[in-house]
């Protein structure tokens, strides 16, 4: 029995350093549910097969938003949870301040061939919290125009370039989406107006194309003439749904469907579903489309962005070991180098050498709207702002409502106002 | 006296004591398990909550005692008022039409006979096994405001579309209606139980002194299944004070603060915004008002049952 034991012991004592010599297995979280998720697939199956016997990825797909961040939060705590996650850069101040994210040294960076000058200034910066590093950017990510060649021709709003014209401007905007809808659409353009997030996305660029800030610097939200500019942005689209436009508390899948089912003949959404069409249309289930990067309806162009990047967990009493770190850093390295592939998720690379490659700049429809990269305006640096924050709650508290004329936008942005400034702390 | 002395003595004093040491020994092992488990996962993190609840505090890691602050800040909080409200108007929606509905529905499968019986009552039963998930998929997909399949009956008589999870007055009754679909089973089961347990005979007897239906109903159904009403009225009240998943799923990403219950709010303070002092103050508040009402209802309507 005692010798049993003791072979027992002695086996395992020998499989265990030959299993980790040969292979370091990370763990990996991610949001990604959509037709982006089945790139990340491809890429972690791609990263598996060349880093054959020294690591291998396991990944598991969580639920986008607060029940992801709710989770990550919990299990960090916890001393439980992955080695590497995808983490939203909006959310970032939220996640240091609770704790949940490990710094990553300038040292560990620069031994995974990483380097601040391959990231957009903006977007390494949005990185860190007051200066340390938690997260290497992957992409930036933003709202596009999606729109219906045939329908748009059919109106004249096509260019002889293939690309819309005539949509600059809220009332240009608003004419086109009227000839859309005389000319037999449903809706000139389909929104998820349904929920304060996508809300949030619109009403943010549109704020941002007036210079407003939604916070300032003294910790004010939407103080002076910000909020009579976001007011502005509010109207902008309640006045669509107000006149039938654009449909009114229509839930995601189905504001999708408007347009991909030809009812609706724009669409205003994330570039993330670029696969969801180019999917469709190699199935020959979709009209031809396009898609360009918001039009400018105030003074400047500006899009609302967020960005897709890698943090490791601050698991407390079990943290991530110093090998499967140096592990963890050749992940976010090789992805950031194969980033060109999580452009096909509609996506565009932060890595500037992909970039700038040749290639991505003949991407489509990327290369079209690839144009927003610098004109992005990341949410408020703030504890309360980023994806599933306390300023995604109030979206759809006030904003929502607002835009489907249940709450006149004036009263409306008051009351969010009041709202978030009654929760800083 | 040791226990020595004891075992040394003649055997029939011993045997007269109230307590055999064997048999409390053998309780003790018996029990043992069911309470260390129950002091572990219950007892100890009640206390914990209820002392968690003292402090300005994360989630999870130590804070700072501010005695009762978080007390006098629930009670000035506005939204503690519209989520005790909103769940005090759910279960006024949920319990009683659960109940009496459950009991309708008993008393009808209870007359069907064999095979036919069957059906029914798995009918009605199904929903009750799907998660919450599932329950809110179907009715959200039926729900939908642009492709539901409800939605031409709803136009029939509103006019338009109605977007029923994003119009406040309906959001309430509908997610109470699809909770009573979803839960029902279970009650109409307790209540076939309690059905089954009166014995024929009772109603031969009132049917040989010709009492009509109504009379059996009042005069005998109703007295011997009032336990069973009871007992599934307190635990649809435990139940539906507890409201989260349903209210949570179809009003996420929407008007979340006049919506939401109070578990919600606990979910809010705690996880969202890592202010785990505060959601344990709600936590602590609700687990009261649910120990008061539950003992309140099961003692009144126990007393009228053995009136």
């Amino acid at each position: 029995m005692k010798s049993f034991l003791k072979m027992a012991l002695l086996s395992t004592a020998l499989l265990v350093p030959s299993v980790a010599q040969a292979q370091e297995v990370v763990t990996w979280w991610d949001f990604l549910g959509g037709g982006d998720g089945v790139r990340m697939k491809a890429l972690i199956e791609k990263f598996n097969a060349e880093n054959a016997g020294k690591i291998e990825i396991q990944a598991t797909t969580l639920e986008w938003g607060t029940p992801f961040y709710t989770k990550v939060q919990t299990s960090a705590a916890i001393g439980e949870g992955p080695d590497v996650m995808t983490y939203h850069l909006s959310r970032l101040p939220l996640g240091v301040s609770s704790g949940a994210l490990s710094e990553i040294t300038p040292d560990e960076i620069a031994a995974a061939g990483l380097s601040g000058s391959d990231y957009a200034e903006s977007n390494w910066k949005a990185a860190q919290v007051d200066g340390k590093q938690y997260a290497i950017p992957f992409d930036i990510h933003s709202i596009i125009l999606y729109y219906n060649k045939d329908m748009l021709k059919a109106a004249g709003l096509l260019g002889d370039d293939g690309l819309p014209k005539g949509l600059d401007g809220v009332d240009n905007f608003k004419a086109a989406l009227q000839k859309l809808k005389d000319g037999g659409a449903e809706y000139g353009v389909s929104i998820h107006s349904a929920a304060g997030d996508s809300q949030w996305r619109i009403f943010y660029s549109l704020l941002g194309q007036q210079d407003g800030q939604f916070l300032d610097a003294d910790g004010n939200f939407l103080s002076g003439d910000n909020l009579d500019k976001a007011v502005k942005a509010t109207t902008v689209v309640a006045d669509w749904v107000k006149d039938g436009l654009a449909p009114a508390a229509t839930e995601y899948p189905a504001s999708i469907a408007l347009f991909t089912g030809g009812k609706a003949a724009m669409h205003i959404n994330g570039v993330w579903e670029v696969p969801t069409m180019t999917d469709l249309k190699a199935k020959g289930e979709l009209f031809d489309w396009g898609a360009i990067a918001l039009p400018t309806f105030f003074d400047h162009p500006a899009t609302w962005a967020d960005s897709h990047a890698f943090a490791i967990p601050n698991r407390v009493g079990n943290e991530v070991s110093a090998e499967k770190r140096a592990a963890v850093m050749q992940v976010i390295a090789w992805m950031n180098k194969n980033s060109l592939a999580w452009a096909d998720a509609g996506h565009i690379p932060a890595y500037a050498p992909v970039r700038n490659s040749e290639e991505f700049k003949t991407k489509q429809p990327n290369a079209t709207y690839s144009i927003l990269a610098d004109t992005a305006v990341f949410d408020p640096s703030s504890v309360l702002a980023g994806v599933a924050s306390p300023v995604y709650d109030a979206a759809g508290n006030y904003l929502m409502p607002a835009v489907n004329g249940e709450i006149d936008p004036q009263s409306a942005m008051e009351q969010m106002r009041d709202d978030l400034q009654g929760q800083v702390e | 006296m040791s226990a020595a002395d004891t075992a040394n003595d003649v055997p029939l004093p011993a045997r007269k004591k109230r307590f055999n040491r064997n048999e409390v020994l053998a309780a003790l092992i018996f029990v043992l398990p069911f309470v260390v488990v129950y002091a572990v996962l219950f007892i100890y993190p009640t206390l914990q909550m209820i002392w968690l609840s003292f402090h300005k505090a994360p989630l999870i890691g130590p804070g700072e005692f501010i005695g009762l602050d978080n007390y006098f800040k629930l009670f000035k909080d506005r939204l503690f008022g519209v989520a005790f409200w909103n769940t005090v108007y759910f279960v006024v929606l949920t319990v009683v039409p659960a109940t009496l509905t459950a009991l309708l529905i008993a008393i009808g499968v209870n007359r069907l006979k064999g095979w036919m019986q069957s059906l029914i009552l798995a009918c009605f039963f199904i929903p009750y096994i799907l998660p919450v998930s599932v329950v809110f998929r179907v009715w959200g997909w039926m729900f939908d405001s642009q492709f539901g399949i409800l939605q031409p009956l709803i136009a029939l008589v509103a006019g338009d579309n109605v977007p029923v999870f994003r119009t406040l007055p309906l959001f309430m009754p509908t997610v109470a209606f699809i909770t009573v679909w979803w839960t029902i089973g279970f009650n109409i089961l307790l209540f076939i139980a309690g059905l089954r347990n009166i014995s024929p005979e009772i109603y031969e007897a009132a049917a040989l002194d010709g009492t009509s239906k109504w009379r059996q109903f009042t005069r005998i159904t109703w007295p011997l299944i009032w336990p069973v009403t009871v007992l599934v009225l307190t635990i649809q009240l435990i139940a539906q004070f507890k409201i989260f998943d349903q209210v949570y799923l179809f009003g996420n990403g929407g008007r979340s603060d006049a919506t939401m219950g109070l578990v919600q709010l606990i979910y809010r303070s705690a996880f969202q915004k890592n202010n785990g002092g505060y959601g344990a103050t709600v936590a602590v508040v609700l687990f009261l008002i649910i120990v008061v009402f539950s003992v309140l209802q099961f003692q009144m309507l126990r007393a009228r049952g053995e009136k």
